[in-house]
């Protein structure tokens, strides 16, 4: 299946390069070390380089954001294509709906998604088995055909264990897990959702957060961060994927996800029509707070 | 040279926390119990936290020399007087089974704190104040690549003691009169067994002279390796001699009498969009290619000709940490490449 | 510890005077404390601390020679700027400096000098200005080409007067744009520098500036046939630390603040594309 998609998306690369209707194309290459990492195929020549397998969990869609504005001023902004699983298509219906990208930019290269493996394991992350679309809800091209697998019950089991602490708990627990954070940003820069130009963490004026690299000013950072992604998030864990100190963000994500389901019926991403609740403001609304 | 057992190394390193902070790699428990652990120099309060047999850190130890956070200074500050004092570090430290990559990190450091004046005074005090204990790598693990950047896994030249592992334990090599004092109380024996040699084998990297570079400043290259780059700060901060910082005010009390004020300096990173950007909103490195190829040329143009030194060790971390695959030596190998070609395409038109 | 052996510790200045020299730009006067030596020469910096919110680098726009105490002109534009202006007389400062190199005043000496300043640019090369005017025989011509966006941002007005008056000497004054009581010259710097035409012969130029007015100053002066060894400037960059350790400041292997901010173009040209 997955050598059947990789000779699919390096066809379509290299016709979408042929053509010129694209100047680049985004997807996934294999490091000389073996492992799986995002590429970006200029020349048809090099669309033989694109790989698909379980490893290829980066969410592409966060290169999107360096492209959203022209270089320089005046300067045509190139259309790219992306290789995308269901997931990714739900972090850039987040982007549209948020007027980042402009849609006749980007050539999604849709994936049907059989789910991703935990690093160095053949057993599919938790998120992957819980997965309710493994076809993208959107794309200008699909590739593979929809898998055969069955979505376990979303049961917030994790989110539900650490409910049930004492907040005393939960705060050890977080003050643990937050410690090891070296203020590195790489959940920030991997996530697609966190695309501000001056990251809350970063502005100095006026001050939020301030340089220390020390708990408070993590923890403030990590529970900020989970704020702006509420209703945001589409819990493809690029974030915790890309922590090195192994700090389970997608928890905290998940939590927020988990109030956002049930106060509004939402799913971050989920269709292309209906807008995120907490960019949308209705006179009427009453909220049970 | 002398020979030691684990359970004496474990005895003296017990003694040594009575009277110093002793640093050493301790596993750390992640994630809330889901079993994932990361090996960190962390300070221990009994040689049973201590991990003996381990490959690499996640972070380098340049965090007790250059603290991710420090206060310069304590100001008070009242109506029209202020006052400074100078928070300069006090404590002894030891810092235990510190690899030979990292122990030449520090020696980098100093060229570019130390002894290029005037010197960093905080840095300085913490090396004064700090022994260091090596512990020789008996080869090179995976991403390591020390021998190709002219260090070598069992390298004693910037530790106080060395130590090697062997049958029965740990030969140790007094280096420095600083180390010989720190060994007092080892119960070990004289021998004169010879120090093993490390496997030296290790991945054929060219790194390119100093002098190459500035001919490849504009190439295509550099925007192409750095498509891929998040712009986070991940490799400057596991990396031994990333030193970059920030500086900054915190207002911690006020109240009728004035207020007090802590002057911190906090890491900083070079592959942050913002870092260079000024007040009015020019940013001279605006692009991820901008400060990626920034990051690689102050390691292996800029820092060898204002300090004397390459910047880079070959401890692989930043390869193991970067989230989307960039690879020091993928660079290295990849730019002597294209230096060669650029070489060969100027003999053809000269 | 000798207190002097810390390079970070910034030294209690008093401010003794300040006063607005144009829209959101003020001109401090600072006397040190305790008689704290602070032997500077013209193109050198300092960092001022405004306790509580940070420091931040600032060249010195008096010279040793005329005030007796240090000048700074400074643009109210972000943190530490913000909190310098809303100071009053009295007030303690932190002074950390002399730090950089200077302007090679002695090795240009009997030459043209041509010095090209824009907005609070200017500020740094005003004790170039006064330099040259205090000795004014042993340098030949001096023509001064000063601009800012906009008539109420011009820095140093008053000075002006003498300043034209000197010696063999031409001040040339332009705004990008004007208002209804303006009726100096209008249009960018490199206009009035096309226009004014100053000879390259046994010249220097001296500029400062906003990087994009640097760019395109060197390129007009290019064109009027002077050489990159003939033309002088003083950078401006972000930094922490001015003694060459935080990294914040380099382009290429030269940092601004040790290395400079003083540079012939020559020293810099192959940086400045990623520079202005």
């Amino acid at each position: 299946m997955s050598e059947s998609i990789q000779t699919a998306l390096r066809t379509r690369a290299r016709e979408l390069l042929e053509l010129g209707e694209v100047s680049c194309v985004i997807g996934y290459e294999r490091s000389p070390r073996g492992r799986v990492r995002p590429a970006f195929i200029y020349e048809p020549a090099d669309a033989d380089r694109l790989v698909w397998d379980n490893t290829c969990h980066h969410n592409l869609m966060v290169y999107l954001h360096d492209r959203k504005t022209p270089p320089r001023r005046g300067e045509e902004v190139p259309r790219v294509a992306v290789v995308a699983k269901p997931c990714d298509v739900r972090a850039l219906n987040v982007l549209l709906h948020e007027g980042q990208i402009a849609r006749e930019k980007v050539f999604v290269i849709g994936v049907a998604c059989a789910g991703m493996c935990e690093e160095g394991t053949e057993e599919l992350q938790a998120r992957c088995r819980r997965c309710r679309e493994r076809v993208p809800i959107f794309y200008d091209a699909l590739v593979g055909e929809p898998p055969k697998v069955t979505a376990v019950d979303e049961d917030w089991a994790d989110v539900v264990e650490l409910e049930g602490m004492s907040a005393a708990e939960r705060l050890a627990f977080w003050t643990r897990e937050f410690d090891r954070c070296i203020r590195c940003y790489a959940c920030r820069q991997a996530c697609p959702g966190c695309y501000c130009f001056e990251c809350m963490a970063e502005q100095v004026d006026p001050l939020w957060v301030g340089i220390a690299i020390e708990l408070p000013e993590k923890a403030f950072f990590h529970v900020m961060r989970a704020y702006h992604l509420a209703g945001r998030c589409v819990e493809c864990n690029a974030c915790e994927l890309a922590c090195p100190m192994h700090i389970p963000l997608s928890l905290l994500n998940r939590k927020i996800a988990k109030e956002v389901e049930a106060l509004f019926g939402y799913r971050a991403g989920g269709d292309p029509q209906t807008p995120p609740p907490l960019a949308t403001f209705r006179k009427d609304e009453e909220l049970p707070l | 040279m002398k020979l030691t057992s684990r359970e004496q190394l474990a005895a003296w390193l017990d003694a040594l926390m009575e009277r110093a902070t002793v640093i050493a790699p301790r596993q750390v428990e992640c994630g809330g119990g889901s079993g994932t652990h990361l090996l960190l120099y962390q300070p221990v309060a009994s040689s049973a936290e201590v991990v003996f047999d381990f490959q690499r850190t996640a972070m380098s130890p340049k965090g007790y020399f250059l603290p991710s956070t420090e206060v310069l200074f304590e100001i008070e500050k009242r109506s029209n007087e202020v006052t400074l004092d100078e928070a300069l570090p006090q404590d002894e430290q030891v810092l235990f089974a510190i690899r030979p990559c990292d122990a030449r990190g520090l020696r980098v450091l100093d060229a570019l704190l130390v002894e290029h004046e005037p010197a960093d005074a905080y840095y300085a005090q913490r090396r004064r104040n700090t022994t260091l204990v090596g512990l020789a790598c008996p080869h090179l693990w995976p991403e390591c690549f020390c021998t190709a950047i002219g260090g070598a896994p069992d390298d004693s030249a910037d530790v106080d003691i060395m130590l090697y592992e062997v049958d029965g334990g740990y030969l140790v090599s007094e280096i420095t009169e600083k180390g010989t004092a720190l060994l007092a109380g080892l119960n070990a024996e004289e021998t004169d067994q010879p120090a093993p040699v490390s496997d030296r084998s290790g991945p054929s990297v060219p790194v390119l002279a100093p002098e190459a570079w500035p001919a490849l400043f504009n190439e295509l290259y550099w925007a192409r390796l750095s498509d891929r780059c998040l712009s986070c700060h991940a490799c400057t901060y596991v990396c031994p001699t990333c030193r970059c910082f920030d500086v900054r005010d915190y207002t911690r009390a006020a109240g009728p009498n004035g207020i007090h004020i802590e002057r911190l300096r906090s890491w900083d990173s070079c592959m942050a969009a913002a870092y260079r950007r000024i007040a009015g909103g020019h940013n001279p490195r605006p692009s991820k290619m901008h400060r990626l190829r920034n990051r690689y040329y102050c390691k292996f143009n800029y820092c060898p000709q204002d300090f004397g030194a390459v910047a880079c060790v070959g401890c692989g971390r930043c390869i193991a940490v970067c989230p989307v695959g960039i690879d020091i030596t993928e660079m290295l190998g990849e730019v002597a490449a294209l230096a060669a070609t650029l070489e060969e395409r100027g003999k053809g038109k000269g | 510890m000798n207190e002097r052996d810390n390079p970070l510790r910034p030294y209690p200045g008093r401010l003794v005077g300040i006063k607005n020299i144009a829209q959101d730009i003020k001109l401090f006067q600072i006397e040190l404390k305790d008689g704290q030596p602070f032997d500077y020469r013209p193109g050198q910096f300092a960092f001022l601390s405004a306790f509580g919110v940070g420091e931040a680098p600032f060249g010195l726009a008096s010279t040793a020679e005329r005030s007796p105490v240090l000048e700074f002109a400074i643009n109210r534009i972000g943190t530490v700027t913000d909190a310098l202006h809303s100071l009053e007389p009295g007030a303690v400062v932190g002074v950390r400096g002399p730090l950089g190199n200077w302007f090679p005043l002695e090795e240009i000496k009997g030459r043209n000098v041509v010095v090209l300043g824009g907005g609070i640019g200017g500020a740094p090369l005003r004790p170039v200005i006064h330099s040259i005017l205090d000795h004014r025989d042993d340098y030949g011509k001096l023509t001064i080409l000063w601009a800012a966006r906009t008539p109420s941002l011009l820095i140093f007005t008053d000075e002006y007067e003498q300043w034209a008056a000197a010696p063999d000497t031409e001040l040339h004054v332009t705004v990008d744009e004007g208002d209804e009581r303006w009726s100096g010259h209008v249009g960018l710097i490199t206009q009035l520098l096309e226009r004014v035409a100053p000879s390259p012969e046994n010249a220097v130029a001296i500029i400062c500036g906003p990087p994009i007015m640097i760019k395109f100053t060197l390129l007009t002066l290019e064109k009027l046939k002077f050489q990159p060894q003939q033309m002088l400037m003083t950078l401006e960059a972000k930094m922490k630390c001015g003694i060459g350790k935080c990294g914040r400041c380099n382009m290429g292997e030269k940092f601004v603040c040790v290395h400079g901010p003083v540079f012939w173009y020559t020293e810099v040209a192959r940086f400045l594309e990623s520079f202005v």
